[in-house]
């Protein structure tokens, strides 16, 4: 009987820039997965201006309730994605971004919202299925986003 | 021998006194040659032995300070040679340029992610590290001395 490791294939670089991209392709609306469902249970996230790592499961459910309400449109950038392989099964991924989102506000004006210097850490590790999954993330920006007034 | 939480503890401690100690030869052996880092202040990312020596040029000349603060150090341990640390921290720094000016950083809201990886010879190194700042990071020139110089990087 082969374990695990025996009949998995090794991961790859290639598999880490797919997952990343189905990352910000759901975090920008584009498609219709659940992000929670891309994080391990037990995975921890520094982002937005939190100042403690929280549980990237919560953060993964208050980032879906967001794409779920009043935003109407979101792009992404990313840079060029770094991968260090660092095990049969864990991968390290930092990249730079660029996220831009308008954001309907409450008397139906809308606002965009620019996320200029964004920097992305995220540490994938391959579950007991098999399933790349993200296990620690850390989002940053090193300006506080651009906001443009709102149009109607 | 497998990597443990309080293994990963203690490095972060010398990590910190390393840096607050300005010992610049233990301080670049944290890090592996091929390792990445996002420095709090950074627009990219940079190889570790590039902030080195940007770090020694700007932070660890004599009349340079540094203090550090740090939170709980959260541990996870992802394969028996491999775990990540992260923690919250609050870092003071005072750099004094050749010319006469200085400079007072403060990163009240600090947060880092450092990757650890054991190696073959036993010891324990950063892969990868990730630090960013919750607020913004304030910048105060000191009494100018000599002539102008370019504010701190941390």
């Amino acid at each position: 009987m082969l374990s695990y490791g025996e009949f998995m294939e090794n991961l790859s670089a290639e598999d880490v820039r797919r997952e990343i991209h189905r990352f910000w392709a759901i975090f920008s609306g584009k498609l219709t997965d659940r992000i929670e469902e891309m994080y391990s249970p037990t995975a921890l996230a520094f982002t937005g201006k939190a100042k403690r790592s929280e549980s990237a499961k919560l953060i993964a459910v208050r980032r879906s309730r967001r794409l779920q309400g009043g935003m109407s449109s979101s792009s992404v950038d990313e840079g060029s994605i770094d991968v260090q392989i660092v095990g049969p099964n864990v991968a390290i991924a930092a990249y730079t971004y660029t996220y831009r989102t308008d954001k309907a506000r409450a008397d139906g004006t809308k606002e965009q919202l620019e996320t200029l210097f964004g920097r992305a850490t995220q540490i994938f590790q391959r579950d007991e299925a098999g399933v790349l999954r993200i296990v620690h993330e850390h989002l940053s920006a090193t300006a506080n986003p651009d906001v443009k007034k709102p149009t109607g | 021998m497998n990597i443990s939480p309080e293994e990963v503890r203690a490095e972060v401690r010398k990590f910190w006194d390393f840096f607050s100690r300005k010992s610049k030869a233990q301080f670049a052996e944290m890090y592996l040659p091929s390792a990445t880092v996002f420095a709090v202040d950074s627009r990219r990312i940079e190889l570790a032995r590039l902030m080195l020596v940007r770090r020694e040029r700007e932070l660890f000349s004599p009349a340079s300070s540094v203090a550090a603060k740090l939170g709980p150090v959260d541990v996870q341990l992802l394969a028996p040679d491999l775990a990540v640390a992260s923690y919250p921290f609050h870092l003071s720094i005072t750099r004094a340029l050749p010319g006469g000016k200085s400079y007072y950083a403060e990163v009240p809201s600090g947060r880092a992610t450092q990757v650890f990886q054991r190696h073959a010879i036993g010891v324990v190194r950063i892969l990868h590290e990730h630090m960013s700042s919750a607020e913004p990071v304030t910048v105060k020139e000191l009494p100018a001395t000599g002539s102008p110089a370019p504010a701190p990087r941390l």
